[in-house]
C-alpha cells in the first residue's frame, strides 16, 4: 500500500549506470554478490518463480479429489473458463467493481488532498484525520461497516426507519452488495491516496499559482489548469494501485459478502480461493489464477512504461 | 490550494465547513464502531444508540472470552519479524545491485522486476503445497519464510542506494572499508528515511496479511488478528455486536496511535519517494 | 545518530538469528495446556455459537469419563472451507485425528481413502450396539454394507408455521405429513386473512431444499441409485418432482403469498428474523434452527414433516448435518480414542442433552427414555416431529443422500436454476441448463480420478 516510490525512480538507471563506471570492479564481488543476493533469489524462486510455473503446469491438467493433477487437458480448463457465464460474469463485476474503486478513491482522494493543502489555521489536524484510514486493516473496516449495513440493527436502517425511508438491503441485493463492498474499499484506501496526493500537490511550485493569481486565474481554474497537469504522474502512479490492489481484493469480500449473492461479488481471487480450497477444483482455480496474473502483470507494465516515459521528459 | 493572496472571510468559512463535514463523514464509521462498542448487545439489537447504559463490559468478555490478546500478540511478532527480514534482505539485495559488479547483473534485475508483475494471490496452491511439504503449516514460520524478502523492496531500495554520493565510495574505497563494512556503516545509515519507510510498509504489509494465514494456520497459537476477528464473527452465530465492536476497537485503536506519533516520518519517507 | 542506527540494527539482526533458531529446532506449535501422559486426540471441528459450547461440553465430559485420551476440539470456520484442509492436511503433523465433516463431503471422504471406517472399531467392541442409532442416519454414510462415518450433528428439514397467525385467522393448520396444496391453502388464507400484512410462506433459495424436495417425491437425482451402487456419471434435474416442486412455488409466487428472501447464509437469518416478526407465517428449515424459533418467539410455533406432492406417499427426506470420521494417518492409540470419542458422542444421555441443547435430533434410540427428552417433549410437544420423521422414514437409496463428489458445486448450480424460476424463468428450461452444467462438472471430474 505504501507503494509509493516508484513513479520518479524508474529511468534514472542509465544515469547511475555512469555514475558507477568509477567504481573499482573487484573480482571479490561475485562471492559477495552470492552472499548479498543468495538469500533474497532463493525465497523468490521458492516462493514466486517455482510456485507460478507450477500454477501453469496444473492449468494444463486435471485434478482429481486429493488435488493431485491426473489427465492432461491441455487448454481445455481455459476453454471452459472462457465459455462459461459464470466466470465472465466473475470478470466483469471484477472490472466493475475495480473501476469504480479507483476512480472514488482517487476522485474523493483529490478533493481531500485538495482542499487539505489550502494555507488555513489548524489545517494539520485536518490532515491527520483525512490520513486516518491509513491504520484501518481489512477485518476492522469490514466489521464496522457490516454493522452499518447491515439490514435489521445496523446504523443505516435505523437511519432510514428514522426519515421513514425503505431500508435498503445492502447484503441481500445484488446491486446493493457490490456497492456495499466498493463504499468500504474506498474508505479503507482512503487514507493512504490521500497522503500521497497531498505530498504531490505540495510540492507544486507556489510561483505557478502566484502567477496563476496575478492574471487572475479562479481556484477552480487554477486546480484544473496547474494542480491536476502538474500531478498526473502521482495520479496516474494513484491510480494504477488503486486499480491492481482492487484486482487482488479478497479480505473484505470474504467478510462482507462471501462472493454472493448469487455470485454478484464473486470476483477474480475469490473465486481462485472458492474453487480451490471450498470445491477442490485446483486445475481451474490454476488457470482463473494464470488469467488473473496475466491482467495485473499487463497493468503493472503498463505503469512502468508510462511512469519511464514520464520521468524521460 | 496553495494561494497567496489571503483568503476571504467566506472563502474560509465555506472551507472549514468542507473541511469538517469531510472529516465527519470519514470519522462516522469510528464512532459508530466506538460507540456501540460501549453498549449492550441487547440494547444494538434493539436499535437503542441513544442508550446510556454504557459500559466496557464489552471490552471485559472480548479479552476474557476470546483468544484476541493472543490473536494481537501472534500478528505482533509475524509483523515484526517480517520487517526487520525484509530490511535486511531487501537491502542487502539492493546493495549489490547497486555497488557490486558481477555478471548478469541486469538480468537478475529484470528477474526481480518480474516478481513484481505476480500476485502471490495466483500461486497460493502450489506454495500451499510447499509448506505442507516443508512440515510449516500452523505455525509462525509459514507466516514468515515466504516474506522474508520482496521484490518491491530491493528495487525501492535500490533506488535510494543510487542516490548515494560517489564520493562517499570513493572515500571508503581510500579508507579500505570492504563490502560489509562499507554496507553496514555507511549506506544504510545514510538511506535511514528510506528504510524506514520500506519498514512501515512491510510492517502494514504483514499486519494486513489475510488470505494466506487463513489457509496456512488451523489453531489460535498462530492465527493471526485479522483471521481471528473472522473467526469471532462466524463463530457468534447469534452476532454479539457488543463484543464484536469492542474487538475492532482493541485492534484498531493502537495501530492510530501509531500512526499519529510515526505520522511524521511517514510522511517525509512518503513524499521522498512520491514527490521529488 | 548513526550509532543509535548502528545499534537497533545489530538488534533486529540479532532477533531475525533467534526467531530462525526459533523456527526451525521447534517445528510443533506450543501446547499451551498438555497434560501428562494423556493420548492427545485433536478433534476438527465447524460448529459455532451455542453450539460450540454444546459441543465442548460433550468434549469435556468424555475428557472426565476416563483418563486415557483427551480430545482436543479446534474450530476450522465453515463447512465448506473444512474439507479441503482436511484433505489438503492429511499426512501432516497439523491433521486432525478425528473431524466433522458435514453430509456433502461423504463421498469425498470415502474416495479419499485417508479415513479408517467406524465399521472397523465397531466390530471390535461388543459394547457398542450400532442397531441403537437411527437407520436413516447410519445408511447416509455407510457405503459397501461398512459403516463409514459416525453420524453426529443431525438434522431433519422440517416446515414452520406461525400456530398463533393460524389461530388468530382461523385457519386449520396442516396435516402433520402435509401436500403442497395443504401448504398453498394455509399460505393464501393467511395471507388474505391477514389483509395482505402476513405473507403466506416462503422457501429460501438453498440447493438442500431442492434436493429434499425432490427426495421426498422418490426420486433419485443422481443416477446409479443416487450414487449408492456406483460412481454416478450423471444427474437429471429436470424430473417430474423437481419440476412439482418449483411449480408449486410458482404458484405461490403468483398469488401473492410468497416472499423471496434470496439465498445465502443472511438470506436464512432474515428469513428467520421475518418468521419471527410475524411477516411470513410459514418456512421450511432444519430441525436444528428449533432452539433458536422456541427461544425467542412470542407466538406459538407449528411444526410438520416436509411437505410432498399430492396423490402420492411422502417417500422420507434424507438427513442433513454432519459426521464423525476417523484419520487413517494417526497412531493406532489415537484412533482408538478418536473412536472412543465418538462411541461417547452417541450415547444415549449425551445424545439427549445434546438434542435438548442444539435442536440436533437424538440418534439413539435410547435417549427418548431419557428425562431430559421427556421434559422437553412435554413442555414443547412440536419438538417431537422431526424426530418422528426421521423415524418414520424407510431407509432406501432415494433417501439415503446422493453419493456424488463435487456436491458443493452442485448445490450452487441448484440455486441458480431456482432463483431464475422464481424470477419467472421457465423452469424445465432453469433445471435443464442447471443439469447440463452439473453432468460436465461430473464428466470432468469422473474423467480427472479415473473413474469408469
Amino acid at each position: 500500500m505504501l507503494k509509493s516510490t516508484t513513479p520518479t525512480v524508474v529511468g534514472s538507471k542509465t544515469e547511475a549506470k555512469t555514475k558507477h563506471r568509477t567504481f573499482s570492479l573487484n573480482a571479490k564481488d561475485k562471492y559477495y554478490a552470492a552472499l548479498f543476493l543468495g538469500p533474497s533469489l532463493l525465497i523468490l524462486s521458492v516462493f514466486v518463480f517455482y510456485p507460478m510455473l507450477r500454477t501453469l503446469y496444473i492449468s494444463m491438467f486435471l485434478t482429481n479429489t486429493l488435488g493431485k493433477t491426473t489427465v492432461f487437458n491441455g487448454l481445455g480448463n481455459y476453454t471452459d473458463l472462457l465459455g462459461s457465464p459464470e466466470y465472465i460474469a466473475s470478470l466483469g463485476s471484477t472490472l466493475v467493481y475495480v473501476f469504480a474503486v479507483t476512480v472514488l478513491t482517487v476522485g474523493i482522494g483529490l478533493l481531500l488532498a485538495n482542499l487539505a493543502s489550502k494555507r488555513l489555521p489548524g489545517i494539520g489536524i485536518f490532515r491527520t484525520l483525512y490520513s486516518v484510514t491509513m491504520g484501518v486493516s481489512v477485518s476492522v473496516a469490514a466489521i464496522f461497516w457490516l454493522f452499518i449495513f447491515n439490514p435489521s440493527t445496523g446504523f443505516f436502517a435505523l437511519l432510514s426507519n428514522l426519515l421513514g425511508l425503505p431500508v435498503i438491503n445492502w447484503l441481500t441485493d445484488p446491486t446493493m452488495a457490490m456497492w456495499a463492498v466498493i463504499i468500504t474499499t474506498v474508505w479503507m484506501n482512503l487514507g493512504f491516496t490521500f497522503l500521497i496526493l497531498l505530498g504531490a500537490i505540495s510540492a507544486v511550485p507556489t510561483t505557478l499559482y502566484e502567477a496563476a493569481s496575478i492574471e487572475g486565474a479562479s481556484e477552480r481554474r487554477q486546480f484544473f489548469k496547474i494542480t491536476v497537469p502538474m500531478i498526473s504522474p502521482t495520479l496516474f502512479f494513484v491510480s494504477t494501485i488503486t486499480l491492481i490492489e482492487g484486482f487482488k481484493s479478497f479480505g473484505l469480500i470474504d467478510l462482507i459478502t462471501k462472493g454472493g449473492p448469487t455470485n454478484s461479488t464473486n470476483m477474480l481471487v475469490y473465486r481462485i480461493y472458492k474453487d480451490a480450497f471450498y470445491s477442490g477444483n485446483y486445475a481451474q482455480a490454476s488457470s482463473e489464477a494464470i488469467i488473473l496474473t496475466v491482467i495485473i502483470a499487463f497493468f503493472t507494465f503498463l505503469q512502468f512504461k508510462f511512469l519511464e516515459k514520464r520521468v524521460n521528459y | 490550494m496553495i494561494s497567496t493572496n489571503k483568503p476571504s472571510r467566506l472563502n474560509k468559512i465555506v472551507s472549514y465547513t468542507l473541511l469538517l463535514l469531510l472529516a465527519f463523514v470519514i470519522l462516522a464509521p469510528f464512532f459508530i464502531g466506538i460507540w456501540t462498542s460501549f453498549l449492550p448487545t441487547m440494547e444494538i439489537a434493539k436499535g437503542n444508540f441513544l442508550s446510556t447504559d454504557l459500559s466496557l463490559n464489552n471490552y471485559v468478555s472480548a479479552f476474557t472470552k476470546t483468544p484476541i490478546l493472543r490473536y494481537l500478540g501472534n500478528s505482533l511478532v509475524v509483523s515484526v519479524l517480517t520487517m526487520a527480514a525484509q530490511l535486511v534482505f531487501c537491502s542487502m539485495s539492493a546493495y549489490a545491485f547497486v555497488f557490486l559488479k558481477f555478471k548478469y547483473r541486469n538480468a537478475i534485475f529484470v528477474l526481480f522486476l518480474i516478481t513484481m508483475m505476480l500476485p502471490f494471490e495466483a500461486e497460493i496452491i502450489p506454495n500451499f503445497t510447499t509448506v505442507k511439504n516443508l512440515g510449516m503449516l500452523d505455525h509462525y514460520s509459514v507466516l514468515l519464510i515466504p516474506f522474508l524478502t520482496s521484490a518491491f523492496g530491493t528495487f525501492m531500495l535500490r533506488q535510494a542506494f543510487m542516490q548515494t554520493p560517489s564520493e562517499l565510495k570513493e572515500a571508503a574505497d581510500i579508507e579500505g572499508l570492504n563490502h560489509f563494512q562499507f554496507y553496514w556503516n555507511i549506506v544504510l545509515p545514510y538511506n535511514k528515511v528510506s528504510l524506514i519507510t520500506l519498514g512501515a510498509y512491510s510492517f502494514l504489509g504483514a499486519w494486513n496479511q489475510y488470505l494466506w494465514p487463513m489457509l496456512t494456520t488451523f489453531s489460535n497459537n498462530s492465527r493471526l488478528i485479522q483471521n481471528g476477528l473472522r473467526q469471532l464473527q462466524s463463530e457468534e452465530t447469534f452476532n454479539d455486536w457488543g463484543m464484536i465492536q469492542a474487538s475492532a476497537a482493541i485492534i484498531v485503536i493502537p495501530t492510530i496511535l501509531v500512526l499519529f506519533i510515526g505520522q511524521h516520518y511517514f510522511k517525509s519517507g512518503m513524499n521522498e519517494g512520491a514527490v521529488k | 545518530m548513526n550509532k543509535r542506527l548502528k545499534n537497533s540494527l545489530i538488534s533486529l539482526t540479532l532477533i531475525i538469528a533467534a526467531v530462525f533458531v526459533g523456527i526451525f529446532t521447534t517445528n510443533k506449535p506450543v501446547k499451551s495446556s498438555s497434560s501428562s501422559d494423556r493420548t492427545q486426540v485433536v478433534f476438527w471441528h465447524e460448529l459455532g455459537g451455542a453450539s460450540e459450547d454444546a459441543l465442548e461440553e460433550v468434549v469435556n465430559g468424555f475428557n472426565k469419563s476416563q483418563s486415557k485420551y483427551e480430545v482436543v476440539p479446534k474450530y476450522q470456520g465453515s463447512y465448506d472451507e473444512a474439507i479441503q484442509k482436511i484433505l489438503q492436511t492429511h499426512g501432516t503433523s497439523t491433521s486432525p485425528a478425528v473431524f466433522q465433516a458435514f453430509d456433502i463431503a461423504t463421498a469425498q471422504m470415502i474416495h479419499s481413502k485417508y479415513t479408517t471406517p467406524v465399521q472397523n472399531f465397531i466390530d471390535k467392541d461388543p459394547s457398542f450396539d450400532i442397531e441403537k442409532i437411527a437407520p436413516a442416519a447410519r445408511s447416509f454414510y455407510s457405503n459397501g454394507g461398512k459403516q463409514q462415518a459416525m453420524p453426529f450433528n443431525t438434522s431433519q428439514p422440517v416446515l414452520y408455521y406461525n400456530a398463533s397467525l393460524l389461530k388468530k385467522y382461523k385457519i386449520t393448520p396442516p396435516p402433520v405429513s402435509p401436500t403442497y396444496s395443504d401448504i398453498t391453502r394455509v399460505a393464501q388464507q393467511l395471507y388474505e386473512r391477514s389483509g395482505h400484512k402476513t405473507k403466506g410462506m416462503t422457501v429460501q433459495i438453498y440447493g438442500w431444499l431442492l434436493e429434499q424436495a425432490t427426495t421426498n417425491a422418490g426420486t433419485a437425482l443422481a443416477n446409479n441409485n443416487n450414487g449408492h451402487t456406483g460412481i454416478p456419471t450423471g444427474i437429471d434435474m429436470d424430473n417430474p418432482s423437481t419440476v412439482k416442486f418449483l411449480e408449486w412455488i410458482h404458484k405461490n409466487i403468483k398469488s401473492g403469498d410468497f416472499i423471496n428472501y434470496g439465498s445465502g447464509a443472511s438470506a436464512g437469518a432474515n428469513q428467520t428474523a421475518g418468521f419471527l416478526a410475524g411477516k411470513v407465517g410459514i418456512f421450511i428449515q432444519s430441525s436444528a434452527s428449533i432452539g433458536e424459533l422456541t427461544a425467542n418467539n412470542k407466538d406459538q410455533l407449528g411444526i410438520t414433516y416436509f411437505p410432498h406432492p399430492d396423490g402420492q406417499k411422502a417417500n422420507g427426506v434424507s438427513i442433513g448435518g454432519a459426521a464423525l470420521w476417523i484419520s487413517n494417518d494417526k497412531p493406532k492409540a489415537v484412533q482408538q480414542g478418536a473412536y472412543e470419542f465418538a462411541k461417547y458422542a452417541l450415547s444415549p444421555a449425551v445424545q439427549a442433552q445434546w438434542q435438548k441443547s442444539t435442536g440436533y435430533l437424538a440418534l439413539n434410540k435410547d435417549s427418548q427414555k431419557e428425562k431430559i427428552l421427556k421434559d422437553l417433549y412435554a413442555k414443547n410437544p412440536e419438538a417431537k416431529v422431526p424426530g418422528q420423521q426421521l423415524a418414520d422414514a424407510k431407509p432406501n437409496y432415494v433417501n439415503s443422500g446422493i453419493l456424488l463428489e463435487g456436491m458443493q458445486v452442485t448445490r450452487q448450480l441448484e440455486e441458480v436454476a431456482m432463483e431464475e424460476s422464481y424470477n419467472g424463468g421457465d423452469i424445465h428450461k432453469a433445471l435443464k441448463k442447471a443439469t447440463k452444467n452439473v453432468n460436465q462438472n461430473i464428466t470432468t471430474s469422473n474423467r480427472a480420478n479415473g473413474y469408469k
